[in-house]
């Protein structure tokens, strides 16, 4: 199953947890896989219209990932990790 | 230090109205920005006078690398004792005078003393030929803006500028100095504390650098850090940037982890965040102009949004996530066009948009109007420039109008508003509200982990306070992030010395050392550590379930000092 790193400022859903092991074979399934294991999770990564939010990133084995990034897909063994710059102002 | 310029400082003394050079101090070699103030403060100020008379000490002070080529490096810290806390404090803020103060040589200004007649105002011009106390009673009462126009009809283009409205003229505890940006407009300020008043206490309206066409500083290891700068930025650019549309874009999150504070912190989520989202701000871009840009020059991350009205004129800049949230979301006001509005109001005033936007709840939660009241709140703000008792109160802050109106839920720490990152979802960065020797401030060492265990809340709270008071002496940006290790090398590079990364972290740790010892002589005890009551009591989140439950040993133990430790290092700097 790929494994998705959880920054810092996203670990309330996931109790603190920083690695979450998800299954699907796409972003956007793990994604879905992880809020429903911890609830509030999706909502913190894509906004009302399913777009990443602008101040979040996503890497695929250390690669970021662009263009359509819910659609790239995921192997078993992948580590995507989110990124996130939540601070300031 | 570095080669060419040979490093000096400015001593100005305002009861006799001159300015004087004089070189600047080999032993402070490697100190700037909020390090150096913290040392001159705790060296040449008496931590017991008032704050607004004559004995306190006004500094103003670049980074070490402040007019160099290192990226995003030109920022500067202005220094005093608070009128708002009682204790030190530092500000730090963009726009170009840091990095015009550099490129002369000037390191510091020390701004001691206090003319004798208060209706008197007067200037500092800084450039190529010298400093000069001049006077200035023709910028008596002007706003920022109207300001910084008439100065650049006085003084060529090449200048930049710090300078007091009317809120700091009338000394009131939550008024700023103002800098200009790239621009030449006042829209970044050394705003927390109340450090215009202090300026304004001096009758010092502005201080006019013009370093002309002079070129950045020259390194010690000249070849090896135009490298060393250009590998960073190419690296910076080629990363994710994260800052890239600026701060107000985390109200959504911020909403979602209970940290975007609703009518005076009585919810930690606003229904309004959809309104007040700064991804609104950015859609505006496209048919009204405005869009994202570096507030000084060199900066590589461009997180500062310029905001336009309807009409496409210029409104203000740059419009924050701190800003949306207390003067919107705290205040019970929904419309991101109303927080421009009053966030132009604060930088023509010369006021702590924070801690305006507390003292403003606050005023709304005791029933001086109704919360959601933007025009009202606009009103008051204008009040503010007529000098009138309601006005005071609220330029004077969140304890002042708290006290003034009876009201109980004032929530502070050490007398100073609590920003928007709220301690109650986000307990370690509440520990750093009650530790760091400048009152509740997010840019002293925020955390945003809501899954912490409460056994690391004390450690992360002093490393983050470490990464961040490094920066703050730096000149860097905290939104570039660089760690001690970064620090370190651009320090030995541009010196020609063999700067470690432990000396940075060294450095650091004295500098919270020099602030708590100041605060200790200024009357502040462990009791002071604390957050205001109704941060205890009253919760947020789901069934107001979240309050401030930190106990008062795990506060203790992020003053003593913890063994450093790898990670400290790489902590990036965040605020
Ligand atoms: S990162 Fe943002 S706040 Fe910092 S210097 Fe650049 S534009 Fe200014």
């Amino acid at each position: 199953m790929p494994t998705l790193v959880i920054p810092p400022p996203y670990r309330g859903p996931t109790q603190g947890r920083d690695r979450i092991e998800v299954a699907g074979r796409s972003v956007r399934e793990c994604l879905a896989a992880a809020d429903a294991l911890h609830p509030g999770l999706l909502a913190m990564i894509v906004d009302a219209g399913g777009a990443l939010h602008r101040f979040n990133r996503l890497f695929r084995n250390g690669d970021p990932l662009q263009g359509d990034v819910l659609a790239a897909p995921l192997a078993d063994g992948d580590e995507l990790e989110l990124l996130s710059a939540i601070a300031g102002g | 230090m570095a080669e060419g310029l040979a490093d000096k400082m400015i001593r100005v003394d305002m009861t006799a109205l001159t300015a004087t050079t004089e070189p600047f101090p080999a032993a402070w070699r490697l100190l700037g920005g909020r390090a150096l103030s913290a040392r001159i403060l705790r060296d040449e100020c008496d931590p017991k006078c008032d704050p607004l008379g004559p004995g306190n000490v006004l500094v103003l002070a670049p980074g070490v690398l402040a007019g160099t080529s290192a990226p995003t490096s030109g920022r500067i810290s202005v220094g005093g004792k608070s009128p708002l806390t009682g204790g030190i404090k530092e500000a730090n803020a963009g726009g170009n005078p840091g990095q015009d103060l550099q490129k002369l040589g000037y390191r510091v200004i020390v701004v001691k003393g206090k003319p004798a007649d208060p209706d008197k105002r007067y200037g500092l011009e800084v450039d190529a030929t010298g400093v000069r106390v001049v006077p200035a009673d023709d910028t008596k009462g002007l706003w920022n803006y109207a300001l910084c126009e008439r100065l650049y009809q006085r003084y060529p283009q090449s200048a930049s500028f710090m300078s007091i409205g009317p809120a700091g003229e009338m000394q009131l505890s939550g008024a700023s100095v103002a800098c200009t940006d790239e621009k030449g407009r006042p829209a970044r300020h050394a705003a927390r504390g109340g450090l215009g008043a202090v300026m304004g206490s001096k009758g010092l309206k502005y201080v006019a650098i013009d370093a002309g066409k002079l070129a950045v500083r020259s390194p010690a290891v000249r070849k090896d850090f135009f490298a060393y700068a250009k590998e960073y930025t190419k690296a910076y650019q080629a990363g994710p940037q994260m800052f890239k549309w600026g701060t107000s874009s985390v109200v959504p999150v911020a909403n979602m982890l209970n940290t975007f504070p609703y009518k005076n912190r009585t919810e930690g989520q606003s229904p309004d965040a959809a309104t007040l989202d700064g991804k609104r701000i950015v859609e505006s871009f496209e048919t009204r102009g405005g869009g994202m840009h570096n507030c000084m020059t060199g900066c590589i991350v461009q997180c500062s949004n310029v905001v336009h009205d309807k009409d496409g004129n210029y409104k203000t800049s740059a419009l924050e996530f701190e800003t949306l949230t207390l003067l919107g979301a705290n205040c019970g006001i929904a419309s991101w066009e109303d927080v421009a509005d009053l966030d132009r109001l604060c930088d023509e005033l010369g006021l702590d948009t924070i801690e305006t936007g507390a003292a403003i709840a606050i005023y709304m939660d005791s029933g001086g109007m109704e919360f959601g009241d933007a025009e009202g709140a606009k009103r008051i703000l204008r009040e503010i420039a007529e000098g009138t008792e309601l006005g005071r109160a609220i330029g004077n802050g969140a304890v002042a109008i708290g006290k003034k109106r009876g009201h109980e839920r004032v929530p502070v720490a050490k007398g100073q508003a609590l920003p928007a990152w709220d301690p109650r979802p986000l307990k370690a960065t509440g520990v750093t509200y009650c530790t760091s020797p400048m009152g509740a401030d997010h840019t002293a060492g925020l955390i945003i982990n809501p899954g912490m265990p409460p056994t690391e809340y004390a450690r992360a709270s002093q490393e983050s306070q470490l990464a961040n008071a490094a920066c703050d002496s730096s000149g860097f940006c905290q939104f570039l992030q660089p760690n001690m290790e970064d620090i370190a090398k651009y320090y030995s590079l541009y010196t020609g010395e063999n700067v470690t990364r432990e000396q940075i972290a060294e450095m650091a740790w004295q500098c919270l050392a020099d602030e708590w010892a100041f605060n200790d002589g200024a009357g502040f005890t462990a009791a002071d550590d604390r957050l205001a009551d109704c941060l205890v009591e009253e919760g947020v989140g789901p069934n107001h379930g979240m309050k401030f439950d930190v106990p008062a040993d795990i506060i203790a133990a992020a003053k003593q000092r913890f063994e450093p430790r790898e990670e400290l290092y790489k902590l990036k700097a965040t605020g």
